[in-house]
């Protein structure tokens, strides 16, 4: 309990002993006023009541008031104090009111959810299953049928599995990026530099016949969560290496600097670069710098990376200049993670 | 009694199609017994001896779709797993779905594989191909009980 100052109890004690003389409506206020000044002073309930014990022995003691009856000046006084409760009444319900409302409104997210999870399994689901279709059959056709279809048939064949194939692979990033979004999120210390080892052998082995030279720093700590941070450097890794495909001396570097005390992790290449013009464009679901007939992509990849980044509270940024290579820049933030 | 049945519930008709010519682009020549929903796949091997659905035979591998009418391929499994005669036999389940939650059921509900449909054809080929080899030829069944 806060200790109650002598402002308060002498106040209290003049108003109810000229409540007890006087059952006045405007002295009644001043019980409420006082319980208001004592809740805003981060006092309690129990405080109050401490208070009220002390004025009420005063005034029944007093011999100047001899003449009351002690009974009806208790039930005056019991109605002093009640009054000087209600501000705190008011402030409980209150507080059970926006509980109450803060309840509802997780109820109403965990439903949205839950709503968005089953669209994501559906889209997952049943958008797949047809371009399978799609792609099963123009395949089939080709095969099957070769000899009846002209050149500028089996184009148009080709076409279609292209197509079909492309929206699958729009239909995994966009899931992923939902994913993402939903994934809970473990803080753990990780080892970026395991990790990003990992991913570059990966890329090497899909494509085995590219030179491409990557120096990764050795024990890049982090805090974060490994199977996101995972995703981020698989895509930033994986835009490095696509974006350096045409470099005869492809060169990716992975490495850490301190800026302003903050650790700033990079990803820098040698390859294609951007204008950095649109670098605010960069980051956004379904933007693309660059022409598919130059370079693969369904533009998710960085706006999943922004994700993952803003998830563990950092910030990411990109330099570059068209042809000279491109640096994606991120922070992972302190370990409070965002709601 | 010695053919290798494989059970194939899907009730899509489209990869119903494109999995039989994977297997058969493949040279599986597996008997392939073809359930379009949980019910039926469910009747084909749990009825009792008496019910004309019944399989003569249990089959040696049975690939299954999640998303089924009826009787979805979580609870088929659940129920092939539940039953002594079925219990050992292997399931892997064959879907569009890589959502980790499905994969975390179908493996608790004890699939023995989970395979995920690629959109691209040559690639789905591929996948029934190594599934067919690695189950009807190189993996042991487990002996009829």
């Amino acid at each position: 309990m806060i200790p109650t100052g002598p402002n308060l109890s002498e106040r209290y004690s003049a108003a109810l002993a000229h409540y007890l003389a006087d059952p006045d409506e405007d002295v009644l206020n001043q019980a409420y006023e006082l319980g208001r000044k004592a809740l805003g002073d981060g006092l309690g309930v129990l405080d109050i009541a401490m208070v009220h014990h002390g004025a009420l022995q005063a005034a029944i003691c007093d011999e100047s008031r001899a003449e009351m009856m002690p009974a009806p000046a208790i039930a005056k006084a019991a109605e002093f104090f009640a009054e000087s409760m209600s501000p705190f009444e008011m402030s409980f319900r209150g507080l059970i009111l926006a509980n109450d409302r803060l309840l509802q409104s997780q109820a109403t997210a965990e439903a949205a959810n839950r709503e968005l999870e089953a669209f994501s399994y559906s889209v997952a689901h049943d958008l797949r299953a047809p371009l399978r279709g799609i792609d099963g059959f123009s395949q089939a056709l080709l095969e099957d049928y070769a000899d009846k279809i002209d050149e500028e048939g089996r184009r148009h064949l080709n076409f279609l599995r292209e197509s079909a194939q492309r929206m699958g692979r729009l239909i995994d990033d966009l899931l992923g990026l939902s994913r993402v979004a939903r994934a809970e999120l473990c803080r753990l210390p990780v080892d970026l530099s395991v990790l990003a080892r990992n991913v570059a052998a990966q890329l090497g082995n899909a494509e085995p016949d590219r030179q491409v030279e990557i120096v990764i720093g050795d024990g890049i700590g982090a805090e974060g969560d490994a199977p996101l941070l995972r995703i981020a450097l698989e895509n930033l890794l994986g835009n490095a290496w696509k974006f350096t495909s045409k470099r005869t001396a492809a060169r990716i570097e992975v490495g850490t600097m301190s800026v302003d005390g903050d650790t700033v992790y990079f990803v820098r290449d040698n390859g294609a670069g951007f204008d950095p013009a649109y670098e605010a464009k960069l980051f956004g679901v379904f933007q693309r710098l660059h022409s598919t007939r130059e370079f693969e992509g369904t533009g998710i990849g960085l706006a999943t990376v922004k994700r993952i980044v803003s998830r563990h509270n950092g910030r990411i940024w990109a330099t570059s200049e068209v042809d000279r290579g491109a640096t994606f820049y991120f922070t992972l933030g302190d370990g409070t993670p965002r709601p | 009694m010695n053919e290798k049945i494989i059970l194939l519930v899907e009730d899509n008709p489209s990869d119903e199609a494109l999995t039989l010519r994977a297997l058969s682009k493949n040279n599986i020549g597996n008997t392939v017994v073809v359930k379009r929903d949980g019910a039926e796949a469910l009747d084909y091997l749990l009825a009792p001896r008496s019910d004309p659905h019944r399989a003569c035979a249990l089959p040696q591998l049975i690939l299954l779709d999640l998303n089924l009418p009826k009787v979805d391929g979580l609870e088929v499994l659940r129920r092939i797993r539940a039953d002594a005669r079925t219990r050992l036999l292997p399931v892997v389940i064959l879907t569009s779905s890589r959502e980790d939650t499905d994969m975390v059921r179908g493996y608790g509900f004890g699939a023995n594989g989970y395979v995920c449909k690629p959109v691209d054809f040559v690639q789905f080929a591929e996948a029934v191909r190594q599934i067919g080899l690695y189950w009807l030829i190189i993996n042991e069944r487990p002996p009829t009980v």
